[in-house]
């Protein structure tokens, strides 16, 4: 057994209806947990994109995964990263109370160190968006939690590869996309 | 579905001159324009505005009434085994469409072309607990090669059109088409086109091999001196036989089949060894330790293959040449892995690969043959004591020269079939390999006898598996259809007994049968039959059945508590093979 690894799987697909189930029975069925998944529109039109983040010991099971994926008629790719191989972002909201009588918050130490930014001010209470990888989230969450977290939410993983070419280039070729570029 | 549309669709097959089309009708034509000339099905609410445009197609389409959905499908897999040609069923919604399933997980498994066919609520009632609703599309979606539900029967050319691409291209598979009843009543609003489709922007299998995996795959052959080839139902799936048989005799090497492979090369031919796995034959199960370079053609590595697959043949180098990239690796590591269909690639592989003579090889694996014939044949064929499943098989197999399309279900009579039965036309064993689905015989000899009109069909079921799909004698005798069936009666679920006698201390659980007069209920249905129970009535009882006009039940009452040997223990490896 290799040491748990995070892998980052984009999928491009033909945006149906039933495509979400259609690629998470694989995981369900070789029970793996999926982290996170987050599923948008590519710049091509019809085209989604899903970025799914799983952890796993062995290189060679995520790999026979990823052919499992591509065997979806509607699935046009697959690519399978390790962290170093892309840049990649979550985000996420934080809903912080300020009542009158709070410590008022450092927001020196929350734009300047953690990159963190306020989205919402509200009657007592703001929204703070921090966008980052996994650690640094969690970094921020350590920092903020003694101001009292109302709500935290995380999104998924969204990732672009460490390359020169756009992925969606690697799609089938003999098909004539329309672009929102 | 916007992208995918664009480029799919190269010739117009059918054009509808003018003539407004319902949903029903479209279909109709569409399943005409696809070649379809036979489906299985059951009517039902949901699917009713497609059968009452069947009604007027009855001259061109032959509708065989099944008396369960689970019956279709595997009269659909049976059609398409024996014929090649996609096989389709069809159900109403709900029940309908569940009993269908177990025929849809069995093609899956088994790479057998099938299109299902299923109505469904009118789509303004999708998610309401409508009658006889149920999320078909959900449930199938992990058994289907692909799935889709049509709202509209504008839609319907172009996704028929899809999914008998889908269900016959590369690896073949099943397809479920749900129709919602207000898309089949609908009138079209568009022209009718029929555009057949070889090509799917997510879809699109590598037929023709990369010559660069083909010259890897021919050094790796040539260089080999203790090659031995494991031919599965690829080649039959790709009509690769002939390739085969030129290979094969080419690079004169050994060669054995996985139980689906049976009758890819007839048993007379001098390179044949057998077939292999957990019930195969000796020889080729334990050779699998001896080869220097294993030539895997059309084939999975099924556990029921290898045994302990981390065991199985680790000396060996592999060349894979397979179809679905997915399976490269997958069990065994390949070391020339070629992907492509058997018939491409053999083709191309032909020419690469050097004349050889391994008659001293091939003799290692004669060697062995004796230890087998001893403990195992002989015992099998003694002719002593109550008749044994071997010689029932062994006499039909006699009789018919081999010849036969022969359609087996699950169990001991399944492993005995195969082992007795001596091969000498493709596409000559139907079973359920993968799924092992009792009750898989009947209705797939009647779909086996659809497909191939002109063979014989002889369906070898256990007493347990008949009672599991009885009710298509029904289906059989409304036909007219002649299939020929042999019940081997030993009043046990005889292969659960068997690990219960070998792995569980003879603690029979559940296993034995209070059986019913078969023959009675066949004559109940309208097919003749008679009981055989001495030795030697044995013959002539044979000969009734196959020379009988129409159907036929053959109800041979066989030894109890006979086992299947040789046998490789669930997950342990060749080597640990018992003769008894």
């Amino acid at each position: 057994m290799e040491q748990l690894k995070t892998y980052t799987i984009c999928v491009f697909t033909e945006n149906s209806i039933g495509l979400l189930n259609k690629i998470t029975i694989i995981f369900t069925r070789r029970r793996l947990n999926i982290e996170s998944l987050t599923v948008s529109e590519t710049e091509r039109k019809g085209v989604s994109r899903f970025t799914i983040v799983i952890k796993h010991e062995q290189r060679e099971a995520v790999e026979k995964l990823v052919r499992q994926i591509r065997k979806v008629v509607e699935v046009l790719s697959v690519f399978g990263y390790l962290n170093e191989d892309i840049v990649y972002n979550d985000i996420a909201l934080f809903k912080i109370p300020t009542p009158l009588d709070s410590k008022p918050l450092d927001m020196e130490t929350i734009n300047r160190e953690h990159k963190a930014y306020i989205v919402y001010w509200g009657l007592d209470y703001v929204v703070l968006q921090k966008t980052g990888t996994e650690e640094e989230i969690f970094d921020f969450f350590k920092y903020i939690k003694p101001y009292g977290i109302l709500e935290f939410v995380r999104s998924g993983r969204v990732a672009v590869a460490r390359t020169p070419k756009g992925l969606v280039e690697y799609l089938p070729d003999e098909v004539e996309w329309e672009y929102y570029l | 579905m916007a992208t995918a549309t664009k480029s799919i669709g190269k010739e117009v097959s059918n054009s509808s001159n003018g003539k407004v089309y319902s949903g029903g009708q479209a279909l109709m034509e569409c399943l005409i324009a696809e070649g379809v000339d036979t489906i299985f099905g059951y009517p039902g609410g949901a699917i009713m505005p497609v059968y009452d445009a069947l009604y007027d197609y009855m001259d061109r389409i032959e509708h065989i009434l099944v008396r369960h959905e689970q019956g279709a499908s595997h009269a659909a897999e049976g059609y398409a085994r024996s014929s090649g040609r996609v096989g389709v069923c069809m159900a109403t919604s709900g029940p309908g469409a569940t009993n269908l399933i177990t025929g849809i997980a069995d093609a899956i498994i088994d790479c057998t072309p099938m299109v299902a066919i299923t109505g469904q609520v009118a789509s303004a009632l999708l998610g309401t607990d409508a009658f006889q609703e149920t999320d078909v599309i959900g449930i199938t979606a992990p058994v289907c090669k692909w799935n889709y539900q049509i709202t509209s029967a504008d839609e319907i050319p172009e996704i028929m059109a899809k999914a008998f691409y889908i269900a016959r291209a590369g690896k073949p598979g099943p397809v479920l088409v749900d129709i919602t009843k207000d898309a089949q009543v609908a009138f079209m609003t568009k022209k009718f086109e029929y555009k057949k489709v070889d090509w799917l922007p997510g879809y699109h299998p590598r037929i023709k091999p990369k010559m660069e995996q083909v010259e890897k795959a021919a050094e790796l052959i040539n260089s080999a001196k203790k090659p031995y080839i494991l031919v599965g139902h690829g080649v039959l799936i790709s009509e690769a036989m002939e390739e085969f048989k030129a290979l094969v005799e080419k690079a004169d090497i050994p060669v054995a089949s996985t139980l689906l492979g049976l009758s890819a090369l007839s048993i007379e031919h001098p390179n044949y060894m057998g077939w292999l796995g957990m019930h195969g034959m000796y020889a080729p199960n334990v050779m699998t330790d001896e080869c220097d370079v294993l030539i895997a053609i059309g084939m999975r590595f099924d556990d029921r293959v290898t045994g302990d697959a981390n065991r199985f043949a680790k000396q060996a180098r592999i060349v894979h040449i397979e179809v679905d990239p997915a399976e490269i690796d997958k069990i065994k590591k390949a070391e020339a892995p070629v992907i492509g269909d058997a018939k491409e690639a053999l083709q191309m592989l032909l020419p690469l690969i050097e004349k050889r003579d391994f008659t001293d090889w091939k003799q290692q694996f004669r060697d062995l043959e004796p230890a087998e014939k001893e403990a195992v044949n002989n015992r099998d064929l003694a002719g002593e004591g109550k008749i044994k499943m071997a010689e029932v098989v062994k006499m039909v197999s006699d009789k018919t020269n081999g010849e036969a399309c022969v359609v087996v279900d699950v169990g001991q009579h399944q492993m005995v079939t195969a082992r007795y039965y001596d091969f000498k036309k493709p596409h000559s064993y139907i079973a359920s390999g993968g799924l092992g689905t009792m009750g898989f015989a009947i209705p797939a000899a009647f779909g086996a006898k659809m497909g191939a009109p002109d063979r014989d069909v002889i369906a070898f079921i256990g007493d347990g598996c008949f009672q599991m799909t009885i009710q298509e004698l029904g289906t059989i005798a409304q036909s007219g259809k002649a299939v020929k069936m042999i019940i081997l009666n030993n009043s046990f679920l005889g292969m659960v007994r068997q690990w219960q006698q070998l792995f569980f201390d003879r603690r029979y659980s559940f296993v034995d049968l209070q059986n019913p007069d078969f023959i009675t209920i066949a004559k109940g249905f309208g097919i003749p039959g008679h009981t055989c129970e001495a030795r030697e009535n044995l013959s002539e009882s044979i000969d009734q059945l196959l020379s009988s006009e129409g159907s036929y039940l053959l109800e041979v009452i066989v030894e109890k508590e006979e086992n299947v040997f040789p046998m490789v223990p669930a997950g342990t490896s060749v080597s640990e093979i018992r003769l008894k």
